[in-house]
């Protein structure tokens, strides 16, 4: 299937690493390997108290980190990844409304198993994705 | 530098951001910006159109309609601006461009008065809506407390910052708009038609009419029902291509506005008499669209619209008390973040990430103007008051800045352009903008000379602005060194 643009949404969890190895796998099977773009993103969401372009430093540092990681992960399958801060209200909305933007042809997302009031639980990010993707999205759930 | 050297005192690391622009998304639409700018202005109607009638009487339809003039041009000058200056603050933003800091200081401390207000007056008006569940939330007493727990209850949702859904935001709008629809076609139908002397009398009969100064404060009040104009302006940096949307949300808010408004007042004055719909103590001064929902001549519509209304105008007041408290607390970052307002006021919560201390102490303030309302029900057209001149001075700021721009800087790209130019000098010159001026600040100073406590309690707080202003000025000058004062100059901060 052909997945030439591929964004990888991050949040620092231990699956983000995962979620990038399988991209870049995925991007590694195409013939025209140089062609094949991935993205990742972490988006920083800003209360409405704020206004958007507040710069709220520890939280710009920790999504800096976060995608440093995923980069030395990406570097370690040999794949050159371009990687992206964004501030936004809500983070569905955001991840959505950047592969629209970008024109991606997959969505790679890495989940974790977590509980909200003893039902599984997959938050509100996950479902809204799923519900508005423009694209294919995978989830990777470890 | 080699790790073998030993570290000087003088050397610095530098480590420079890798990435060093983030992205904003910017995702707001036309029903975004709309169902924010009218959940402001349209709610004043739930307060104001009482006020006004206090002072305007029978007069009361053609003060709101001469104010609705007023507030078109203010809706263009903003069009513009925010069009042009697709950023949050404003009137503010505006004056710090046209002018300088300090105009544009001036601009944002009136416009956070204003917050201030709109937080005051739109809880003050809640209880009045419930008394219609629980009549003891009528008594002054038990009325200011439950204001007081209202603004105290969002001070906390806001330090905490929970989730608000824009889309439960629209819902909410759209409800309200049907429902005044409703209420004026019923009005219309039901009262109006069968009986269209009561509202020639109402309106020109004996002791109806008000006198002339009376008529000119009546229209000063009645700025008081389209003050929310800045709510879409302010929300500039967060909508998708802000040059089309924010231009078309002023325009759909400028038809649903003065049809509604218009509306409401001549229904209301055809349900009651003028001093019915003033009085904030016996009549329906503070939940004047209960009254006309309470006047319904069939019994089942009263049953439907009186406990309906009552709902709405209490969600609506609400989401206006927090539109005030999340404007107040942006407009003091970005004053914070362009140097002309200290820093402590947008210090952000480590836990919570939101500017916690500016949350705190605007909503003390607002409390505090609320004190009056434990003695004296009737304190609440100062209130009013009191909104009007921060926010006509913020107005006419902005259409001062949006004329200056126009001179000084002609050649700055205008995604919209008001009409009614004029060429002076080879500048192009908008009557909208000077018309509007005029209004505004005529307006302004109608309210300075005949209202005392707007007059001192606005002008303590500007002056307390102003000290502080310039204290925070001498001393940052003081702590900056001299070539980051060149550079700050440089960038305009």
């Amino acid at each position: 299937m052909p997945y030439s643009k591929i964004l990888v949404p991050v949040v620092g969890t231990e699956v983000d690493g995962e979620a990038m190895k399988l991209a870049c796998r995925l991007a590694k099977n195409e013939k025209e390997k140089e062609k094949s773009k991935i993205w990742a993103v972490s988006v920083v969401a800003i209360k409405r108290a704020l206004p958007l372009d507040a710069e709220i430093d520890s939280e710009i540092k920790r999504a800096e980190s976060v995608l440093d990681r995923v980069q030395s992960v990406a570097e370690e399958e040999e794949f050159e990844i371009e990687t992206d801060v964004l501030q936004a209200r809500e983070v569905g909305p955001a991840i959505v409304d950047e592969a629209v933007e970008r024109g991606v042809s997959l969505i790679v997302m890495g989940i974790i198993y977590k509980r909200q009031f003893g039902q599984f639980s997959l938050g509100d990010v996950v479902p809204y994705v799923l519900k508005n993707s423009p694209c294919p999205v995978i989830l990777y759930q470890q | 530098m080699s790790d073998t050297l030993p570290t000087k005192p003088g050397d610095k690391v530098f480590r420079p951001r890798r990435i060093k622009y983030f992205h904003l998304k910017r995702v707001l639409g036309i029903p975004g910006l709309f169902s924010a700018g009218y959940g402001n202005v349209g709610s004043s109607i739930y307060y104001a159109l009482g006020i006004v009638a206090l002072t305007a009487l029978g007069a009361t339809p053609i003060a709101l309609g001469a104010a609705g003039i007023i507030y078109i041009f203010n809706s263009l000058a903003y069009a513009e601006g925010a069009a042009m200056i697709p950023e949050g603050g404003g009137s503010a933003s505006f004056a710090r461009h046209a002018f300088n800091n300090l105009v544009g200081f001036i601009a944002g401390w009136a416009l956070m008065l204003s917050y201030i207000a709109t937080i005051a007056i739109s809880a003050y008006t809640v209880p009045p809506y419930l008394s219609y569940f629980w009549p003891v939330l009528s008594e002054p007493v038990v009325s200011t407390l439950m204001s007081i727990g209202i603004i105290v209850l969002l001070m906390i949702v806001n330090v905490m910052g929970v989730k608000e859904s824009s889309r439960l935001n629209i819902v909410f709008i759209v409800v309200d708009i049907i429902t005044q629809i409703a209420i004026v076609v019923l009005g219309i139908v039901f009262i109006l038609r069968v009986n269209p002397g009561v509202l020639m009398e109402n309106m020109f009969g004996e002791g109806n009419w008000p006198s002339t100064p009376n008529f000119i404060m009546g229209i000063a009040i009645a700025a008081l029902c389209f003050t929310g104009v800045e709510t879409v302006s302010q929300l500039a940096e967060e909508t998708r291509k802000p040059a089309e949307r924010i231009p078309r949300a002023y325009f759909l808010m400028i038809i649903v506005v003065l049809v509604l408004f218009s509306g409401i007042s001549i229904v209301a004055l055809s349900a009651m008499t003028p001093q019915m719909l003033g009085d904030p103590v016996n009549g329906w001064g503070r939940d004047p669209v209960a009254g006309i929902a309470a006047n319904l001549p069939i019994a089942e519509l009263r049953n439907i619209f009186a406990p309906l209304v009552a709902v709405l105008a209490a969600s609506i007041l609400l989401t206006a008390t927090n539109a005030g408290l999340l404007g107040i607390s942006r407009l003091t970052y970005n004053l914070s973040t362009h140097k002309q307002f200290p820093s402590i006021f947008s210090r952000i919560h480590k836990r919570y990430r939101t500017p916690y201390i500016s949350i705190i102490l605007f909503c003390v303030v607002a409390m505090c103007l609320l004190i009056p309302g434990f003695t004296r029900p009737g304190f609440f057209s100062d209130l009013g008051a009191l909104y009007v001149f921060g926010s006509l001075l913020g107005f006419s700021l902005a259409h001062a800045a949006i004329l200056s721009l126009r001179i000084n800087q002609p050649d700055v790209p205008r995604p919209f352009k008001m009409g009614w130019n004029i060429s002076i000098k080879g500048k192009e010159i908008s009557l909208v903008t000077f018309f509007g001026l005029i209004a505004n600040g005529g307006i302004w100073i109608v309210i300075l000379i005949t209202q005392p406590f707007s007059r001192w309690a606005g002008i303590a707080w500007m002056v307390a602005g102003l000290i502080i202003y310039f204290l925070f000025r001498i001393r940052k000058k003081s702590d900056t060194p001299d070539w980051q004062i060149e550079r700050e100059k440089e960038k305009g901060l």
